[in-house]
């Protein structure tokens, strides 16, 4: 989860650390499609860990990425 | 015959964040280039260049967001379309909005529909291409999706479409250094054609990587092989000791406009696009030719219905290469001959060249003159090579100009030329 608030951080430096949640979505906070795949990878480099892109599918909030992430960390 | 002027103008370069800055340094011959720290000791490598003196993208923005010329909503609509975007489509985004602003399309505005966006320049993202291609190489699952949409120059016109909020045609226009040239020419005919009322006409920086930096440096017509030191004397145009162009970072816009659109938002039109010309040299190397310089001069006079004598001032292409500058003085003698004696100068040699967005820095400088009144400096001219044209030397010289031609040349025998004439 700290690895995804500052992928999300970087791209959003003015919002508030706390909105990034378990139940909310990337475009809940304001992620286009592009910032969404920026911040997976800027948080799978941040961790080390890769993820091939067809595993992101069915992903619907970010507790659901830190879970998959994890699972692979 | 639609006639077509400039009602905007925009521009950030080595020597200028903005047009009134641009005026002030064309006047006192101000110079951008400088030594890359990293190069200097090793004579194998290119050491010179006119880069930005800084780069502040939000900052740009916040400063902007008091001008009453620009929608409210504009800054921040940039921030979020270009906040992460390379500093060349900043750069873009920058220019362009200056244009918009003293084009006064926030305020007087044309249908969204009928303004379009041409960008000049191809390959403007080699640096951004290095990087990429080394994060590829270490860890390819970890590249930036975000530069499947960055690599392409188009990302340039679509950034700019988003900010403005423009709706009508858009694409890019190349012909290596005379891009910018090649870029204004379409946009007038898309104006005649009535495919649109005004275009946004974007000369983008050329983002040059450290290979293609090298390549042109290899070739030999770069500056800095001759001497490693005094940078500010290594770009020499027309100078018997040139030694060959210095790469310079730049941007500039043209708001270009039927004259019948700009009348009828009571915009003042700042200069009128009265005749251009493209042609090719049938030749695929770096060798400019006479012929092919003359003609473009000549077609692009005819179509302004202008006589040679007619012409007050020409802003040279001149990029202060050893075969570049004397081919393009033969090419203006012929063309002038006995018929008048134009003031000459080169921007290059403040500037630097601006490559993709040569054609645009200048269109914008020859305007600025045009409208004050003055020829800018022809900086380090000691020794000037022969020419029938009046050279300036290191100061600007008060000069009241009413027709001005503007040349860009490119490798692989681009060659146009650009009729400016004043307003009235």
């Amino acid at each position: 989860m700290a690895a995804i608030r500052r992928s999300v951080l970087d791209i959003f430096p003015d919002l508030d650390p706390a909105l990034v949640t378990e139940d909310r979505s990337l475009q809940e906070l304001g992620c286009n499609s592009v910032d969404r795949v920026d911040v997976v990878a800027m948080t799978m480099e941040d961790l080390g860990v890769s993820v091939a892109a067809s595993d992101f599918r069915g992903v619907r909030n970010i507790g659901a990425l830190a879970t998959l992430l994890r699972r692979h960390a | 015959m639609t006639v077509v002027v400039v009602t905007g103008t925009g521009v950030v370069c080595s020597i200028a964040a903005d047009l009134v800055e641009f005026a002030t340094a064309l006047r006192a011959g101000n110079c951008g280039i400088n030594s890359r720290p990293d190069m200097v000791s090793d004579p194998m490598r290119p050491w010179l260049a006119a880069d930005l003196p800084e780069w502040n993208f939000a900052r740009r923005l916040t400063e902007s967001a008091s001008s009453s010329a620009l929608h409210p909503a504009v800054p921040e609509i940039a921030r979020r379309a270009a906040g992460r975007a390379p500093v060349g489509v900043q750069m873009s985004v920058v220019v362009a909005m200056q244009a918009w602003a003293q084009a006064r399309l926030a305020v007087h505005p044309v249908d969204p529909e009928r303004v379009a966006v041409i960008v000049a320049g191809h390959n403007l993202n080699g640096s951004s291409a290095a990087i990429a291609a080394e994060r590829h190489a270490r860890s390819p699952v970890h590249l930036s999706p975000r530069y499947a949409l960055q690599f392409m120059d188009t990302d340039h016109v679509a950034t700019v479409s988003e900010v403005l909020g423009v709706r009508g045609e858009g694409c890019t226009v190349g012909g290596a250094s005379a891009s910018g040239n090649v870029a204004i020419v379409h946009a007038c005919r898309m104006i005649a054609a009535d495919a649109a009322d005004a275009c946004l006409v974007i000369g983008a920086m050329s983002d040059l990587s450290a290979a293609e930096r090298q390549a042109f440096y290899n070739l030999g017509v770069m500056a800095g092989a001759v001497s490693r030191s005094d940078p500010l004397r290594r770009c020499r145009p027309f100078d018997v000791k040139r030694e060959g162009f210095v790469p310079g970072a730049g941007a500039a816009c043209l708001v270009l406009e039927s004259a019948a659109s700009a009348a009828r938002r009571g915009v003042e039109a700042l200069a009128r696009i009265a005749g251009s010309a493209i042609g090719l040299d049938g030749n695929s190397l770096a060798d400019p030719t006479v012929a092919g310089e003359v003609s473009v001069m000549r077609r692009a006079l005819a179509r302004a219905r202008l006589r040679p004598g007619q012409v007050d001032y020409v802003n040279a292409h001149a990029t202060a290469s050893v075969l570049g500058d004397v081919v393009e003085l033969a090419a203006l003698d012929e063309v002038f001959g006995a018929d008048g004696r134009p003031w000459l100068n080169s921007t290059k040699g403040l500037t630097g060249h601006c490559l993709s967005a040569a054609g645009l820095v200048e269109a914008v400088a020859t305007v600025v003159q045009l409208r004050e009144g003055f020829v800018h400096p022809n900086r380090n001219l000691e020794e000037p090579l022969a020419s029938r044209c009046r050279l300036t030397g290191s100061s600007a010289v008060p000069a009241r100009l009413r027709v001005a031609v503007s040349n860009g040349f490119g490798f692989g025998g681009f060659n146009s030329s650009v009729v400016f004439t004043d307003a009235a």
